[in-house]
């Protein structure tokens, strides 16, 4: 429904939208769980994804001492720095063009080799096509060098070329784009795929039953149909070739790109100004081809990508063409293969390029010296899969199933922390959480104590009494608090209180009150008997003979510690969430006493010392990690969601089920494939990410892909191939576990698929 | 009154650009216990957003709903002790036949006893012993059909609620079907609202039909009444075909009144509607009350005629203006061609009469 001529925007009807728009969310609130799940949604992308991304790109405008400065904008124009920056510029847009379209080529050539092609051995190729996807960002740069280096088995090795200065070797802009369309043509491979398998053979038996040859009906039906996603992949690939730093770092020689510009001046100079300006540099194109991928390319399909596939495929009959594309896509194949095996034997020989014999030395040392990395990432890979995968089910869910004011918003941002180049949200993350800024204590509180008041109370003198108490009674705790010697004495006070709510909700016989007081207050008091487990656990490990086991056990004393002891911003916002629970639909007077209690205590935490001043502590590492993989989480999520019937849930509903019932045994049993296929693309992404994280990683939590690039500088070839090895090897046994849980979930039914959502 | 609405309105906000949409408007019905009430209208009519409100899906922008004496406007779908049979049947596909049949006593833990005893006995009712362990792909589009009346059934409830759910049968399943809702609905004496576009399936299934144009309630009434007095044009059109006559009133009877039309007069007896002498009105003519003969008192020519077995389907020109009329009379089964002059004959009895619009 599009009407032409806007209706005119008088004060009434502006008037009657807001109070539209607030029906809408007291029509949610009815529900608190759902109006929970969109607040916490809501806010975790405000603090996560829009906050970071306007502090990476307004710190350009602004020098150290907080004046208005445009130094590294007018450099571009400058007769000294100019033609450098300038010519940064053009190579980030020359290697992003070569790449799309080199990428979208091949993945074309892969996706008509296996769908029209009928290539023998098709599973084969297509999972090799899918390898570049799950492994490290610059395995694939490390592995060219290796095989076509300077001292590279192929070029030195076996064609005997001897490098002298001047001579074209594999670093620089042809190395680069070779190894990023290796990395990121399957992107393209996919699109394409799912478009020629859903290209209505009619169509094409129909042209040439009017008489068309087969590179008429190609030229003429084949390939405008294939635009929009020819033009989708062409784009993605751009972006994705921009937002690339493993690969830039390591082979792009003396061609600097503007992703590996922004990383110097972060790491090298310390210079935030400048690598916020270079970001929004970045950022615009990258946001740019966002925004006409999400608006305009994806609207402009004339296939339905969501439907089911298309009966009876039409085989390439020509055998010269035919086999054309099969021998460029197992020469692929076999590129990967060689490509991967080499990353494998790197890690076991001697000296690469000087002596090729087999040894175990640099994977000992990976191993004792490496543990700490490999543990932390993975654990932290792994604990922020579930939060990622769930969180992106309930986005998903809220943006297909409810209507709500800011839908396109919430929707949007879940989708832009993926999009934007990982260097862009990294420096972002550091500028928005160094000092843990008041300000979003500020802010986070307000909104959530305003909700805590609005969701737990009944009447407006009841909320606004309770919200000025029970505010001034947590500044005044945290005052008090701040007086202690033992600052962790707040956690036993505050776990004591919940745990007296459980007891009362237990003589009241409120199941559920008991139960999420019970585990509030047991995961308060846990936060600190936590060390006691900890604390001797890290002692054992110190007196231990240094190695593998010692440096293993000291990380899981860590670890677990990470679980129970959450920072103070993010224990907050639960206790609020939990608070609600607790205290809606109370007795009068209990209400007065728990709505003050328990507004007070997140509110004395919110701003006790300085609670999101996250640099330095796993949890922002997490955080980064979500952001990162919600993308995938959510699509997979979206796409479920629109295949399954609206009715089926409303008649759960209607059967007596309330929401949570039938989210429970309706909605969840459906969206499991997605779900899964949303936790094996968190974790692969957490596993591999680099460019978010890089400036993220401290001394005490490392990360293995930081650690590959450290290695590499250091001239640590074989340990930085080691290391990529050990991570392509948990990514696959996360997939085959993945898979076997997913297999034994849903039994022999037919209608999972793990590809949605790629 | 078992199942009222009052003033009931649901107002759409607008989105994207268009203006708001009023779905339904100012509908009162009143529903008796046990009765089969049929909602009947055109795509966009409102009948679906009226049957989402009374399960509770949508809430009404105004007006109350009662059920057995109790308003129930906010009460969720699941307080409301309603069930439902959905266009796209809404099978669990997760979930095999018995299962899909029994989610509802789950929801409300009764004893596996009890719910194998009420699951058996209403998969009996829709013939359906035997296929418990069948997953839904492996069922037949009538017997997914079964399944979801058999999941409504088996709540007991208060009100079933049918949402065109013969829409996806072939025209056989569907007449069978009818026939088999129907039987299962008086037999269980169950209180029922079932939306449909389709005149025939409200026709056979209803104990009153409610005809419902852009979110109003046209008329209320038995097949019977709405098929021979329709209150409005709309509905003379809609349900059945008819022949729209212009007239003027000649001369009121006792018990009917003589019109002119076509510049003849023609006296028709038993007409309810009263209309003062030399009003213009509007004569209902039904195909079938039109004979097609040699002679008679108003002629026409014929400009088409389709046979088709059982009867002739013509359409005729009389004064200017097309009428359709339907021939069945099988002791004067004659075949006039296009361009032979006939005459016409009006069963008057059947004539109904409404005001000029």
């Amino acid at each position: 429904m599009t009407t032409s001529s806007p209706p005119l925007k008088t004060s009434t009807s502006r008037l009657s939208s807001w109070i539209r728009r607030y029906r809408e969310f007291a029509l949610i609130a009815r529900d608190p769980v759902l109006f929970m799940s969109l607040l916490f949604c809501g806010i975790f992308l405000f603090i996560f994804v829009i906050l970071p991304l306007f502090r990476a790109t307004e710190g350009g405008f602004f020098n150290k001492e907080g004046l208005f400065d445009l130094r590294y904008f007018s450099r571009y124009f400058d007769a000294y720095y100019g033609p450098v920056m300038r010519q940064v510029f053009v190579n980030t847009l020359v290697m992003g063009l070569l790449t799309a379209t080199g990428g979208t080529i091949l993945g074309f050539i892969f996706a008509f080799a296996v769908v029209r092609c009928k290539i023998p051995g098709k599973n084969l190729v297509h999972w090799l096509a899918m390898v570049p996807t799950v492994s490290p960002p610059f395995a694939i740069a490390l592995s060219t060098i290796l095989l076509f280096g300077r001292n590279g088995l192929i070029t030195r090795k076996l064609l005997g070329i001897v490098f002298k200065p001047g001579m074209n070797d594999v670093y620089g802009m042809d190395g680069l784009v070779f190894v990023q369309i290796i990395t990121f043509f399957s992107v393209a491979y996919l699109i394409l795929r799912a478009m020629l398998e859903r290209l209505n053979p009619a169509l094409e038996e129909a042209a040439e039953s009017l008489g068309a040859g087969r590179l008429h009906v190609f030229r003429t039906v084949i390939l405008p149909l294939l635009i929009p996603g020819i033009a989708g992949s062409f784009l993605l690939l751009f972006v994705e070739s921009l937002a690339d730093l493993g690969n830039p770092l390591f082979i792009s020689g003396n061609v600097t790109v503007l992703s590996a510009q922004i990383f110097l001046a972060v790491i090298g100079e310390y210079d935030y100004q400048k690598a916020s300006a270079l970001s929004l540099v970045l950022l615009i194109p990258t946001l740019l081809i966002f925004l006409v991928q999400r608006y305009y390319v994806n609207r402009r399909s004339y296939i339905s990508v969501t439907g089911k596939p298309t009966t009876g495929v039409i085989v390439e009959k020509n055998p010269i063409i035919r086999w054309f594309f099969i021998a460029v896509a197992y020469l692929i194949c076999a590129t990967i293969i060689l490509i991967y095996a080499t990353i494998i034997y790197g890690s076991f020989s001697t000296a690469w390029g000087v002596d090729f014999t087999p040894t175990m030395r640099w994977w000992e040392q990976t191993v004792t010296r490496g543990i700490e990395a490999i543990l932390d990432t993975t654990f932290l890979s792994a604990l922020a899969t579930p939060f990622a995968a769930i969180l992106g089910m309930i986005i998903a869910f809220l943006v297909v199933r409810k209507r709500f004011s800011g839908k396109e918003a919430l929707d949007f941002s879940s989708n832009l922390g993926g999009a934007v180049p990982g260097t862009i949200l990294g420096i972002g993350f550091v500028m928005a959480f160094n000092k843990g800024q008041n300000v979003i204590g500020i802010i986070v509180y307000a909104i959530l104590a305003l909700f805590f008041v609005q969701m737990a109370l009944t009447n407006a003198r009841e909320r606004i009494i309770i919200l000025v108490i029970g505010t001034a009674a947590g500044l005044g705790l945290k005052f008090f608090n701040a007086s202690f010697e033992d600052p962790t004495t707040i956690n036993y006070i505050v776990g004591g209180l919940y745990l007296a709510g459980a007891i009362l909700g237990l003589v009241r016989r409120q199941k559920t009150t008991a139960l999420g007081a019970g585990a509030l207050g047991a995961y308060m008091i846990l936060a600190n008997l936590i060390n006691y487990a900890a604390e001797p656990i890290a002692v054992y490990s110190r007196n231990m003979e240094r190695g593998f086991w010692s440096n293993a056990i000291f990380q899981f004393s860590d670890h677990i510690k990470v679980i129970f002891q959450p920072t103070p911003s993010l224990l907050a916002i639960l206790l609020i969430f939990g608070g609600v629970l607790l205290v809606r639909g109370q007795k009068s007077w209990l209400r007065w006493i728990l709505g003050t209690v328990f507004l007070a205590i997140p509110c004395a935490i919110t701003f006790y010392d300085k609670p999101w001043a996250m640099v330095g502590s796993p949890y922002i590492i997490l955080m980064a990690f979500i952001v990162r993989s919600l993308p995938a989480s959510v699509r997979a999520g979206v796409a479920a969601l629109q295949q399954i019937d609206p009715s089926i849930e409303e008649a759960s509903n209607i059967l007596g089920a309330d929401a949570q019932y039938t989210f429970r045994k309706v909605t969840l049993p459906l969206i499991l494939p997605a779900l899964l296929a949303g936790l094996i693309f968190s974790f692969t992404r957490h596993m591999t990410s680099l460019s978010a994280i890089i400036f993220l990683v401290t001394a005490r939590w490392r990360i293995v892909t930081a650690s590959i690039l450290s290695e590499w500088e250091q001239g640590g070839v074989s340990i930085a191939a080691a290391y990529s090895t050990v991570i392509i090897i948990f990514v696959l046994i996360a997939i085959g576990v993945l898979y076997l849980v997913t297999n034994k979930l849903l039994g022999n039914r037919s209608d999972i698929d793990l590809s949605v959502g790629a | 009154m078992y199942l009222s609405l009052k003033n009931i309105s649901k107002v759409f906000p607008p989105r994207g650009g268009a203006t708001e949409v009023t779905a339904v408007n100012n509908v009162n019905l009143e529903i008796e216990k046990g009765e089969l009430v049929t909602l009947l209208g055109p795509s966009g009519c409102g009948k679906t957003t009226t049957l989402r409100m009374i399960a509770g899906f949508e809430f009404p922008s105004s007006g109350t709903i009662n059920l057995d004496g109790k308003e129930i406007n906010m009460l969720p779908p699941n307080k409301r002790d309603m069930s439902m049979v959905f266009q796209s049947y809404a099978i669990f596909p997760h979930l095999n036949v018995f299962e899909n049949t029994a989610y509802g006593l789950n929801v409300q833990r009764l004893s596996k006893a009890e719910i194998a005893r009420r699951v058996g006995k209403v998969l009996e009712l829709v013939q359906l012993t035997g296929y418990e362990k069948r997953a839904p792909n492996q069922l037949s589009g009538g017997q997914q059909q079964r399944v979801a009346l058999a999941r409504a059934l088996v709540m007991e409830p208060k009100v079933l609620l049918m949402d065109e759910p013969l829409s996806n049968l072939d025209a056989k399943l569907r007449e069978q079907m009818r026939t088999e809702i129907r039987h299962i609905q008086q037999e269980l004496n169950i209180t029922s609202v079932y939306v449909t576009h389709d005149q025939l399936e409200a026709m056979t299934l209803s104990d009153r039909v409610v005809i419902m144009n852009q979110g109003v309630i046209e008329q209320v009434g038995t097949p019977m009444e709405v098929y021979r007095h329709p209150q409005t044009r709309f509905i003379a059109d809609f349900i059945g075909r008819a022949n729209f006559v212009k007239g003027k009133v000649a001369a009121v009877q006792n018990h009917g009144l003589t019109v002119e039309i076509f510049g003849k007069t023609l006296t028709l007896a038993d007409v309810q509607s009263s209309h003062p002498q030399g009003s213009e009105v509007t004569l209902i003519v039904r195909p079938e009350m039109v004979s097609v003969r040699k002679e008679g008192e108003f002629s026409a020519i014929v400009r088409r005629a389709t046979f088709l077995g059982n009867y002739i389907d013509y359409d005729v020109e009389i004064g200017g203006q097309m009428i359709t009329a339907v021939e069945t009379d099988p002791m004067r089964m004659q075949y006039f061609p296009e361009g032979s002059p006939v005459n016409l004959q009006f069963a008057s009895a059947c004539i109904h009469i409404l005001p000029k619009e």
